[in-house]
């Protein structure tokens, strides 16, 4: 009997599946085509055009390293564009599969570095791909309203902002949504040069395969293997050497090799920094990021940043809302682990930003009234909007480590005071409690009682607030450490301790209690080395090493938040030296880490200091 | 709709489980009445107790007796005990089984003091009593004033009743046929409830004795509520209370037994008069122990009161059952098909009841049927997942083998001192794993934030404390081969501390293979949860033990800072098989808290220290050829 109901369930669920698909095939004509770059290498395109000539559409592109299939001019996907909005709104939808993936000719390079000053036809980039694809829409495709947009989210994201710098004047609006923008200092592969390890080293398996010219589907990933305990699958691994084992990357993946080969700063890293490139940007831009995105959370925060600073005349936008990677896109987010946000994020994202930002730009169609920044507002739950990121009444305030885990707005007197650990390469700090195989996606959410209670990871909490404290913008730790050996890695967590009168969520498990829950608000990563990688001027990026047991100043930004922490709430500052298998292990000695061997890894016993002199701190980015 | 469907699922479920009470519910009302009696002691105090009676008067019935600190609820000749019908007690009234409940001595509405765990006397002098006299006098009574009765008395009872049980057994009374101690408590000091190792058991002893500990001036029909403690999560309210004496202040000063808890840090001759197993000789009743391999509370005890009566009371005709039970599982608390995540593929407490509870009263009290297919030791094996029944516990094939820890975090049965010629043996470095133990940073018990005391950390998963930096594992390498292990489990460890005190936590646990899964058709559904069960670390046998005991419980000694010390004692029995595929792995840490209070690490009286004299401690375990730190495990030989 319930097996009935089920089989009725997904016969209507089938049937919505086809009504979809139907809209799609009733609405659109479909064209498979290769469009020619002016290297001469051919890009695989799929067009979708409203059967409707009535009236001209403008292109609404999304350029992709994941595939534009389906392949075929008879198959037909479900959905089309960024949201069901702009599909019955109608556009002219484009999907490319960028340079050297699935159906394109030429090679893929790692986020492709953008090419200042392009000399001849030889030298090409994601810009000039897309300028080159542009121009071919606009003069083969009837019925265009001469108008185009972008839309990405990750990697696509990263293709919607390399599109920017001398974009093709017909590109009016562009939404890139959880950019990858610098793989070094932040987005996925590596923060602050501490290596991802969990996610990069199962992703890659399924992206860098092997391809011998234009496919339609890559034959198999690079390796076959995995286990339901990541912790114990990668502490067996023990070394990012053996990441190139035999069973694993065997050196098969270009890319993998290059993550290993480049293992500081340097000129590879910087000339895959989108960043540098967003000057004198001319186009209404509408950057897009999720407050728990463990992949691009940075990206999309320093895309807007970037823009704003190098081309402060642009209409450029930032929308932050409380999703993990491409969640705005999805159906219903009105809460994530134990957050409850009162209403459906996604929907408002979609319908009150997306689709008038599009419709506005591209068709002249409504008003786009957005302000500079909207953000939504974890802990309080509500949208806020700005005029500018971070809001302008936002400043920075000092919150000192202090003896017996306070964290206070006092410096202390003291004259030698530290809290002290050992951290052992052998029982790294999960980054998550429990047993998973993936990556916990809600992790960013997660109580962190379970860190709080070992003896490798320092706490420092305020008092009892007595009146709501909101903050909006960056954080910046600083904290004075010394350590027995010559590296290590800093975690900074920022949580929003619940007080015992919280309230259960519905349907949490039994005993199971919100009262004294550690939330995590935001967490970063420094690997101690890259210490100056922000200092100004040139070698500021270059590892350095620690001079074992003198106190160094080790200070890093975390990501932005608009977090407001209720009265009777606590806030507590959580300081570890590991982070695993989310970040690759540290050997504690200063060396190139993918060269390190097992034997490399050694205990180092750290300290944080809190006195006068050397008075480690958050900095919090009240709002007044 | 399919929630729709769902609930009417649930609900006709629930009809059909309810309605099943209610007939049986009917028919217990229709076949017995209900009597209250007020029974008088040799020393004129009066013990309240309970008679469910059957009105069928052709045939004479055998009496079922509970003495129980926890109340005979409900009161009131016209009130009956859900138990009779919801529970498989049901099986004893259709056998028309008299059931007789008593609340003891100062507990509810029985009159005169209460003693927790009174001690026996052997050599009572007129009116003196103690709990087998009061069990004496019960009996004696019902026998001869209950109509109806056979004159055969059984006595039986899980936990604290279980004390009472095996206090019940020395009565000596004749018409007591048949008795079975049930997790029965037995020492309080060495293993069972509220220390173990001489660790005490702060969670559970704080929180049974702020509620059972409160005086009780007259009967009464209303229980003492227990402290509400004002957070949801155990480590933190326990860590932040600190020392013990500052639960002693929550406790205020008129709780008798915290005090004795408080003044008794030693093995004294107070507790050793509070232990059964001195007492247990010329035991007459038929007895069959009963206990949960999994029992958080009284597993030492099912186990231990066997043994001391097979060695103090030769002729007793003495059973054991152990199955893969939490505390009172088997007693109609649980099928017993499962533990928290690890399964037993069958209902294992059903099959106790009806295979060996029933027939074993029925035939010793009602002479019906027979006890010849209950073996001396009836044991069930988890990882096996079967009963096996031996003629002894444990049982005669038993080889004790020694597994040693490896300087390269393994286990092996090899001896690496045979490496070496005895006289190059000290030349060889040492070697030592080492951790820090924090007293700030306890090692939790269990992986997730709760505030009562889980039953399931007896099987958990402890990938938790593997990933901890001040919990030491070692492991064997694959097995290749099923390892049955059946009796004690000794821990030999060479030590040395930084501090002069330390405890020792002692944990064998079954690695399951990284693909194991359940099969649901063989092996049920279990808890209904999906957990990640591949490379599931399960506890099979922890146990703590405090340093300062090592030589002796009587008189605790400190250590001398960084030199090497055995530390050796014997966690409760086992009976378990890692399956071929398997690893055997151990762990060793310092502390397990909150179920086992903090040691300060230094030397000193734990019960009224203070909160600044708790330090870290470096703790090495050395596994070198002259300090050889093993594990002697009985293993059943095919």
């Amino acid at each position: 009997m319930k097996k009935i109901i089920l089989s009725l369930l997904s016969i209507a669920l089938f049937h919505s599946m086809v009504s979809a698909q139907n809209f799609v095939k009733d609405n659109f004509t479909k064209v498979d085509t290769t469009i020619a770059m002016r290297d001469g290498i051919k890009l695989y395109t799929v067009i979708y055009i409203p059967k409707d000539e009535s009236q001209r559409y403008p292109f609404l592109m999304e350029r992709t390293p994941y595939s534009a299939g389906p392949y075929g001019a008879n198959n037909y996907p479900r959905s089309l564009g960024p949201n069901d909005n702009l599909l019955k709104e109608k556009y002219i939808f484009v999907y490319q599969d960028v340079r050297g993936r699935y159906m394109s000719e030429g090679t893929n390079l790692e986020v492709t570095p953008y090419i200042p000053n392009r000399k001849t036809k030889k030298d090409v980039d994601e810009s000039s791909d897309t300028y080159d694809t542009v121009d071919w829409l606009l003069k083969n495709i009837k019925n265009n309203n001469g108008r185009v947009g972008l839309a990405g989210i990750s990697y696509p994201g990263f293709y919607a902002t390399a599109c920017l710098p001398g974009a093709h004047p017909a590109i009016k609006a562009v939404s890139p949504q959880a950019p990858v923008t610098d793989e070094f200092v932040g987005d996925d592969a590596n923060h602050n040069g501490a290596f991802f390890l969990l996610d990069n080293f199962s992703f890659m398996n399924f992206f860098d395969m092997e391809r011998n010219g234009p496919v339609k589907d890559y034959a198999k990933p690079v390796f076959s293997a995995g286990s339901k305990d990541a912790y114990q699958f990668y502490l067996k691994m023990a070394t990012i050497k053996n990441t190139n084992g035999a069973k694993y990357y065997n050196n098969k993946s270009v890319i993998w090799n290059e993550y290993l080969q480049h293992d500081t700063y340097d000129a590879y890293w910087k000339a895959r920094n989108i960043r540098t490139a967003l000057k004198n940007i001319n186009t209404p831009v509408l950057v897009v990021g999720g407050w728990f995105d463990a992949e691009d959370l940075f990206g999309a925060l320093h895309t807007y940043e970037a823009i704003e600073k190098q081309s402060p005349n642009n209409n450029n936008r930032l929308v932050m809302g409380p999703w993990t990677h491409g969640a705005w896109a999805g159906g219903d987010w009105t809460k994530f682990a134990t957050h409850e946000f009162g209403s459906n994020t996604s929907k408002y994202f979609q319908d009150s930003l997306e689709t008038t930002f599009f419709n506005f730009y591209l068709k002249d169609k409504g008003n786009f009234t957005a302000a500079e920044a909207t953000v939504f507002e974890t802990g309080s739950n509500q949208w806020k909007s700005y005029s500018s990121w971070p809001p302008k009444n936002s400043r920075a305030v000092d919150y000192y480590f202090n003896d017996a885990n306070k964290l206070s707005l006092q410096k202390t007197n003291n004259k030698n005071s530290f809290d002290e650990y050992l951290s052992d390469p052998a029982k790294p700090v999960p980054y998550t409690n429990g047993t998973f195989g993936r990556r916990n996606n809600e992790y960013m959410a997660e109580d962190q009682r379970f860190a709080a209670l070992r003896p490798d990871v320092v706490v420092f909490e305020t008092e009892e607030l007595t009146e709501d404290l909101t903050l909006s913008g960056r954080i910046n730790a600083d904290l004075y450490v010394s350590i027995t050996g010559t590296d290590a890695d800093f975690i900074v967590k920022l949580i929003d301790v619940l007080p015992d009168t919280a309230a259960t969520p519905k349907g949490s498990p039994r005993g199971f209690s919100m009262a004294g829950f550690q939330r995590l608000v935001r967490a970063e990563v420094m690997r101690g080395k890259f210490r100056n990688i922000y200092s100004a001027g040139p070698g500021g990026e270059k590892p350095e090493a620690f001079i074992p047991n003198k106190i160094s100043e080790v200070k890093f930004d975390l990501n932005d938040v608009a977090h407001t922490f209720k009265k009777g709430h606590k806030i507590m500052v959580q300081v570890q030296s590991s982070w695993f298998p989310l970040v690759d292990r540290n050997p504690q000695q200063f060396m190139r880490i993918p060269d390190a061997e097992e034997k490399d890894f050694q205990k180092v016993t750290i300290r944080i200091y809190h006195d006068t002199e050397h008075a480690s701190k958050i900095v919090l980015p009240v709002l007044k | 709709m399919k929630k729709y469907f769902l609930l009417i699922l649930l609900f006709s479920l629930i009809v059909i489980k309810l309605s099943a009470q209610n007939a049986d519910s009917m028919w217990v009302r229709e076949n017995y009445y209900k009597t209250e009696r007020m029974i008088t002691m040799r020393d004129g105090i009066n013990l309240f107790t309970a008679f469910y009676i059957p009105k069928d008067s052709s045939v004479k019935h055998p009496i079922i007796f509970n003495r129980t600190p926890y109340t005979c609820q409900p009161y009131g000749e016209d009130k009956f005990n859900t138990r009779l019908y919801e529970s498989y007690w049901i099986n004893y009234l259709k056998e028309g089984y008299i059931i007789a409940i008593q609340d003891v001595r100062g507990k509810w509405m029985s009159e005169g003091e209460y003693v927790d765990v009174r001690p026996f006397n052997p050599n009572k002098k007129g009116k003196e009593i103690d709990e087998a006299s009061d069990t004496y006098d019960a009996i004696d009574w019902m026998i001869n004033n209950i109509p109806g009765n056979n004159k055969r008395v059984g006595v039986f009872g899980i936990s604290y009743p279980g004390f009472y049980s095996t206090m019940a057994a020395l009565s000596n009374h004749p018409a007591l046929k048949a008795v079975s101690p049930q997790a029965p408590v037995t020492d309080w000091f060495i293993g069972d409830d509220f220390h173990h190792g001489g660790a005490l058991m702060i969670m559970d002893a704080f929180n049974f004795y702020s509620g059972f500990g409160k005086p009780r001036p007259k009967p009464t029909m209303v229980g003492s509520p227990g402290f509400n403690i004002p957070s949801q999560d155990n480590y933190d309210f326990f860590l932040r209370t600190g020392a013990l004496k500052n639960f002693s202040k929550i406790m205020g000063d008129s709780i008798a037994f915290w005090n004795d808890l408080m003044n008794h840090p030693n093995y004294d001759e107070w507790w050793k008069a509070r232990n059964p197993r001195n007492f247990v000789t010329n035991v007459k009743p038929a007895m069959l122990e009963v206990g949960g391999l999994f029992d958080a509370e009284d597993c030492f005890g099912a186990w231990n009161l066997y043994k001391a009566i097979e060695e103090k009371s030769k002729h007793t005709d003495n059973r054991l059952v152990m199955g893969p039970w939490f505390h009172g599982g088997w007693g109609g608390r649980s099928d017993g098909s499962y533990l928290g995540n690890v399964r037993f593929g069958s209902k294992t407490s059903e099959y106790y009841q009806k295979n060996i509870e029933i027939p074993f009263f029925n035939f010793y009290l009602k002479l019906k049927g027979t006890v010849h297919d209950i073996a001396e030791a009836n044991i069930f094996f988890s990882g096996q997942n079967e009963w096996k029944t031996f003629t002894q516990w444990p049982p005669e094939n038993v080889e004790y083998k020694n597994l040693y820890a490896k300087w390269d975090g393994r286990l092996s049965f090899q001896n690496g001192a045979n490496l070496f010629k005895p006289e190059d043996r000290p030349k060889r470095p040492q070697s030592f794993s080492e951790y820090i133990s924090d007293p700030a940073h306890p090692v939790p018990y269990t992986e997730d934030v709760h505030l009562g005391r889980t039953r399931e950390y007896m099987t958990d998963d402890q990938r938790f404390a593997s990933r901890r930096p001040d919990v030491l594992t070692f492991g064997t390498d694959i097995l290749y081969d099923d390892v049955t292990l059946a009796g004690p489990v000794v821990a030999d460890l060479m030590v040395s501390l930084s501090t002069t005190d330390a405890d020792f936590v002692v944990k064998l646990i079954d690695v399951f293979p990284d693909d194991f899964k359940y099969d649901e058709k063989e092996m049920g559904k279990g808890n209904g949860n999906s957990y990640p069960m591949g490379g599931y670390q399960m506890l099979v046998r922890g146990e703590i033990f405090r340093g300062k005991f090592r030589n002796s419980f009587e008189k605790p000694e400190p250590f001398v800072p960084g030199k090497i010390t055995e530390v050796k004692y014997t966690l409760p029995d086992v009976a378990h098989t890692f399956k071929k595929g398997h690893k055997i792995m151990i762990q060793i840490q310092s502390s397990w808290f909150p179920i086992a209070d903090r040691n300060p690490q230094i030397f000193t009286d734990i019960y009224h220290c203070s909160d600044s004299d708790f330090q870290k401690s470096t703790i090495r375990v050395y596994h070198d050829v002259v300090n050889r730190t093993r594990f002697i495990l009985p293993i059943l030989n095919k």
